[in-house]
């Protein structure tokens, strides 16, 4: 196991696109801060500097497609089948993949989470205000960012294990996050959609302010997101070792 | 010495049978030709062997092991097929360390199988920028880089220029020479009626024939059309 997780990440050292990927991940964070303070005539208080941080939640979608292209980008490339003729027992690569790639999206939430936190501190000194460091709402937001990129990642690793046709597993993760969790939610309500994946990393990741009865609690979509991870790493397991490699 | 022995082997997809009972058997030491019309089940069976397509009925086993059964596979078999790839925007020796890692094999055999298909010098471009003959040679380092004691390649000529097929028939004699198996699938007769010692021809998925090149009274092309040539027809297969 150990030497298929040094292998993948040599496996990503080596080629440039999902860092390009990864790289948005900080812009949208500077970009989401900037646009809340330019946006309106806020108060730069504690309350909004969590919903500005809750921007870090948002890069959970790059982690998403991230995660995918694990695998998909394996069967798109065609390197798959050496991928496997070098370690025939798939479910240990797939679980070295579900290891690599949410310790990448980790960092890289930490790392969205610094400049989001000096992006905030920049933007409040620039109007005359201080940030407040202790701020308990800011730090949940932070906190639970970090694991809503972290289960969207692996989540990704699945769907990708899945849906082995790239464009089809992006397509699909973001048509799930665009349409059809918003057209469950309309059609099942609200107390059924806020269980459904995205709305329960919405929950993780919520701001002091966007808490509310249409979301979880922190704790509970920790949990459902949990669930979710495991039930798509159990069904991408399975479906690595069953599925023929043509 | 480790042989491929494959028994019995059938693989449907859904109605389609495009492998049907064939047993043939690949001894160590010879260059075994795998021959068949397009479509006649050759990449099927080598992807069976290889543990990348799942039986149907019978085995398909190297050293009397299934692929999945093998500890480190790569020291074992070493493959080429026809349709792997590689990421376009790594260099070819980046390729060949990422499989030396996760095959546990020593880091320096990925400079010495670089020299040994001559792709030294183009090692670290990017393989988008290589034709399709580097890309062969970079697939045939691939399956070399465990030295391994069995080499499965689909069609490793395509691509290449008349030096490196060549090059190619005179590293398979030799690799054969050493007591290693070799089996390749070709449509090129008249090259593989250059380098192999014994055939297996295959039609519709079932075999035709299977021994020694020399037991084809006329000549592999003739034989080779008459057995592909009416697949409906009964197999008279026959295997020595």
């Amino acid at each position: 196991m150990l030497i298929l997780v040094k292998a993948e990440f040599l496996k990503l050292r080596t080629i440039r696109g999902p860092w390009l990927l990864l790289a948005i991940a900080p812009l949208v964070v500077v970009a989401g801060v900037s646009g809340l303070v330019i946006s309106g005539n806020k108060t730069l208080n504690a309350s909004v500097q969590s919903d500005a941080l809750a921007h870090v939640g948002l890069t959970s979608i790059i982690m998403l497609l991230f995660g995918i292209l694990a695998v998909s980008g394996e069967y798109r490339n065609r390197t798959i089948a050496d991928t496997y003729l070098t370690d025939p027992r798939r479910g240990t690569t797939i679980a070295a993949k579900l290891v690599v790639y949410p310790a990448i999206a980790t960092v890289s939430a930490i790392l969205c989470s610094i400049v989001g936190v000096l992006t905030a501190a920049a933007w409040w000194a620039g109007k005359g205000s201080s940030l407040v460091w202790s701020a308990s709402g800011m730090r949940d937001t932070i906190v639970g960012s970090i694991v809503w990129n972290i289960g969207f990642a692996a989540l990704g690793v699945a769907l990708g294990a899945l849906i082995r046709n790239l464009a089809a597993a992006i397509a699909t993760a973001l048509a799930w996050i665009a349409l059809v969790e918003g057209v469950v939610g309309q059609l099942l309500g609200d107390s059924l959609g806020k269980w459904l994946p995205f709305n329960a990393g919405r929950a993780l990741g919520a701001s002091a302010s966007d808490a509310s009865s249409d979301l979880l609690s922190r704790s509970a979509g920790a949990l459902v997101l949990i669930v979710y991870v495991l039930v798509g790493a159990v069904a991408a397991l399975v479906a690595a070792r069953r599925r023929d490699v043509g | 010495m480790t042989d491929i022995s494959v028994r019995g082997l059938g693989k449907t997809y859904g109605q389609v049978a495009a492998v049907t009972d064939l047993s043939f058997t690949v001894p160590a030491g010879q260059v075994t030709g795998f021959l068949g019309p397009n479509g006649a089940g050759k990449t099927t069976t080598l992807r069976i062997l290889l543990g990348l397509v799942r039986a149907s009925t019978g085995e398909a086993l190297i050293g009397g092991h299934r692929y999945d059964e093998l500890p480190r596979p790569r020291k074992i078999v070493g493959a080429v097929l026809e349709d792997t790839g590689f990421h376009p925007g790594r260099t070819g020796r980046n390729h060949l360390r990422i499989l030396a890692s996760a095959g546990d094999l020593p880091a320096g055999r990925v400079a010495e199988v670089l020299d040994l298909v001559d792709l030294t010098a183009a090692a670290d471009r990017r393989v988008r920028g290589y034709s399709l003959g580097m890309r062969q040679r970079l697939g045939l380092a691939a399956a070399l880089l465990g030295d391994p004691e069995v080499l499965i390649l689909d069609e490793p000529a395509n691509g290449l220029d008349p030096a490196g097929v060549a090059a190619l028939r005179e590293l398979l004699r030799q690799l054969a020479g050493e007591g290693r198996t070799v089996l390749v699938s070709s449509h090129v007769l008249s090259e593989v009626a250059q380098t192999v010692d014994r055939v297996v021809i295959i039609s519709a998925g079932r075999l035709r024939f299977a021994g020694p090149l020399t037991e084809l009274g006329d000549g592999l092309e003739k034989t080779f059309l008459h057995l592909t040539s009416d697949p409906a027809r009964s197999p008279d297969a026959h295997s020595r």
